[in-house]
């Protein structure tokens, strides 16, 4: 269904988005395709979809070359893009007529199409009501139905479930489901979420800048982990120590550096804890927290990307400019504010204050011991993933995304959304209190000679920056007025 | 040819109905000529007796020059909507269907002209209200017509505009810094006969003159056919010449 050859683009500024890609999907699979912010999923995407020009190689899409038959591949697939391209202005209905006069179907087939995929995607009672006032999780599935007004055999779907609140979210996994169990359609599928990835696909490629490292079903992909891995958190220089003297067990498989956790695979992760404990205390290393994890798509990942799942690269560089720009603020992201954490949370430092500062909608609410409170039950995952106390920034950028879906929602759905979502991601470790955790990096700060007070004014304009930026966008308008209202 | 006709009114159908369905958006933009209208034709109430001012009545004289502006407030907000079309993701996907690419600038362009020549009109019949004379029916339609070439010309620099800078501000800012001295190098507000020398040169490769002329002539009833063929052949090549460079721009960045 879909073939490239040596598939690469250079983009003007020199970096190679896309880099001799050869990958090979199958007629009615699933294909999962995953890869850190810029690895180059998104350009590999629209150079299929031919939105974009490779520089050089060849693709086929639906048996169709997307350089020279565009016109024929378009027809063949539909394409869901990480923002929703349904039009807010228009009704449900009218975005699926319109979309059917795009592909050049004549009146009556779009009728009896746009009645079948209303019915199909459960969308029919709102489906005269204008899309500005449905959910984000009805918008997702009218931009999907969209996709398939024409009945295309192969769909692309780009981080379909990103921003979804996970009701939605597993909605839609059955929707993606019975597409390709039912109607047999091939959906070529990014996401972030490497559970969606092992849940959803039949197969998964992993890309790495700009290529393939892997492709294979998920089962394989996580049997060729074979074992467990435990996770030890070490401080400081104790961490190259403890590899060196684990490097010479014999039972020890592999060793993989993620930020500050140390992973360590081995055939029997309890077994392997006693010992390890005991030959590192025997060596004067002392160990603040470990954990044992099964095998899961997470290992698999980081063992072919050679970096943490949430260490991105910049942003990917994408074109036509606006997927750039799209992405690069705007008001844009508030909407997905995945992408934000990764952007921001490893620059920005630790503040309370700026999240306090920079909270509106629910959050504004909150007094700081609640923020505090919260944060704290929440660090533990955040740090796991993000560098140095990145956490609360992370979260204040959620805060600051807040509106949309967000902004109606209490601080308690909040709550329980964000604890429920981080919880999949989530290796359980011990005695990491997010409290402790917290001053330990104070401390850090201050032994670089950081003035923590610096920092936090660093911070706050940080914090702020997005926010300016959403500033002025019509979200930002439509939000004051709502906000306002409630104030009044 | 007929997909690109048949594209085009589909989009079009689109972009009406979202304007019919919030008409006071497009109302607003005509305060801000009303307000000129209004004001300056009262200021300028006395210039009308200057010795050799061309016609009685300042109003009479400044009413093409109002309706020519409304074409210029109107339309520069063509890009700003592309922008945030492209901003909401619609226009991707537009991109991944087989849709033509040129009817997608042309049914953006001819659906601003069209929303202009309704603010054009209302402005016609209040000024009317207020005392300004229009001389016959058909008069006021032919000028509607220029109306609509000049504004499918400037929605086109907007939307072309729009792709080149990609971002609302410098074009909003872009497009307000054009009007006036637009407005000024053109016999909108002040007749030919004063105008200094170097003015007169600069009037005419301004589109906006040519279209004032003709709009005058039709609504003083005593158009001569020189002005209107040059005002009609004049604006068409301009309106064409910018829908080609939007339509180059928007297939250049999108591609």
């Amino acid at each position: 269904m879909i073939k490239t050859e040596n598939l690469t683009k250079t983009f003007s500024s020199g970096t190679k988005a896309v880099d001799n890609l050869n990958i090979n999907v199958e007629d009615g699979e699933i294909f999962g395709f995953l890869g850190p912010n810029g690895a180059g999923k998104s350009t590999t995407i629209k150079i299929l979809t031919t939105l974009s020009r490779p520089t050089s190689g060849k693709a086929w899409v639906g048996g169709y070359n997307v350089q020279t038959e565009p016109v024929k591949v378009r027809c063949a697939i539909g394409y869901v893009a990480q923002e929703t391209g349904v039009d807010y202005f228009l009704s449900g209905r009218e975005n699926l007529v319109l979309q059917g006069r795009m592909y050049r179907m004549d009146g009556k087939t779009i009728n009896r199409r746009v009645d079948e995929l209303l019915e199909l995607f459960s969308i029919k009672d709102c489906a005269d009501q204008l899309v500005s006032t449905y959910s984000g999780g009805m918008r997702r599935k009218l931009d999907i139905a969209t996709a398939l007004i024409h009945n295309p055999r192969l769909i692309f779907l780009d981080e379909p479930t990103l921003g979804l609140d996970p009701h939605s979210r597993s909605q839609l996994w059955n929707y993606i489901r019975m597409l390709n169990g039912d109607l047999k359609v091939t959906i070529f599928l990014t996401t972030h979420y490497l559970d969606e990835a092992d849940k959803l696909s039949h197969r998964i490629g992993i890309l790495h800048k700009g290529s393939i490292k892997i492709i294979d079903t998920p089962d394989k992909l996580k049997d060729s982990i074979r074992g467990d891995s435990v996770n030890l958190e070490l401080k400081g220089s104790a961490k190259d120590k403890a590899i060196s003297i684990l490097k010479g067990n014999s039972k020890v498989k592999e060793i993989l550096l993620e930020n500050e956790h140390v992973r360590v695979y081995v055939n029997n992760g309890s077994e392997a804890v006693q010992w390890m404990i005991k030959l590192l205390n025997e060596n004067g290393i002392d160990v603040s927290s470990l954990s044992i994890s099964r095998p899961s798509l997470d290992d698999v990942y980081l063992k072919y990307s050679g970096a943490s799942f949430k260490e991105g690269d910049s942003e990917e560089g994408g074109e036509p400019w606006w997927a750039k720009w799209q992405k690069g603020g705007w008001g844009k992201n508030w909407k997905g504010g995945g992408d934000w954490k990764q952007e921001e949370g490893q620059e920005g430092g630790a503040g309370e204050t700026g999240g306090a500062d920079s909270g509106n909608g629910e959050w504004g609410k909150w007094s700081p011991e609640e923020m505090k409170e919260w944060l704290s039950q929440n660090k533990t995952v955040e740090n796991e993933t993000d560098d140095k106390g990145g956490s609360a920034v992370s979260a204040n950028k959620e805060a600051d995304s807040g509106n949309g879906e967000w902004g109606k929602w209490s601080p308690e759905e909040m709550k329980a959304w964000w604890s429920q979502n981080q919880k999949k991601e989530e290796e359980p470790s011990t005695e990491n209190n997010g409290e402790c955790k917290m001053e330990k990096d104070d401390k850090v700060t201050a032994e670089n000679d950081e003035n923590i007070k610096d920092k936090e004014t660093k911070d706050e304009e940080n914090s702020e920056e997005p926010w300016k930026k959403w500033q002025g966008t019509p979200e930002a308008a439509e939000w004051w007025a709502k906000s306002g209202k409630k104030e009044g | 040819m007929v997909q690109l006709v048949s594209d085009t009114w589909y989009l079009f159908n689109k972009y009406l109905r979202i304007t019919l369905r919030m008409p006071m958006w497009a109302l607003f933009t005509i305060v801000q000529p009303l307000i000129w209208l209004l004001i300056f034709g009262q200021l300028f109430k006395n210039m009308a007796n200057l010795p050799g001012f061309p016609q009685g009545r300042y109003m009479d004289f400044f009413l093409p020059g109002a309706i020519i502006m409304t074409v210029l407030f109107g339309t520069s907000w063509s890009g700003v909507s592309l922008l945030r079309e492209i901003n909401f993701g619609t226009i991707e996907k537009m991109m991944v269907t087989p849709v033509s690419r040129v009817s997608i600038v042309m049914s953006r362009v001819i659906h601003t002209a069209v929303t202009v020549i309704v603010q054009c009109f209302i402005i016609m019949i209040i000024a009317i209200i207020f005392g300004a004379t229009v001389s016959g029916v058909k008069g006021a339609f032919l000028s509607l017509v220029i109306v609509f070439l000049l504004s499918l010309g400037f929605s086109g620099i907007s939307n072309g505009l729009a792709m080149w800078l990609k971002r609302e501000e410098p074009l909003v800012m872009l497009g307000n810094m054009m009007t006036l001295p637009l407005m000024f190098l053109s016999s909108a507000m002040v007749p030919k006969s004063f105008m200094p020398e170097w003015i007169k040169v600069i009037t005419k490769i301004n589109p906006i003159d040519y279209a004032v002329e003709a709009t005058r002539a039709f609504y003083s009833g005593g158009a001569s056919l020189h002005t209107i063929l040059v005002g009609f052949l004049f604006l068409s090549l301009f309106a064409v010449l910018s829908i080609s460079w939007a339509t180059e721009m928007f297939m250049n960045q999108s591609e």
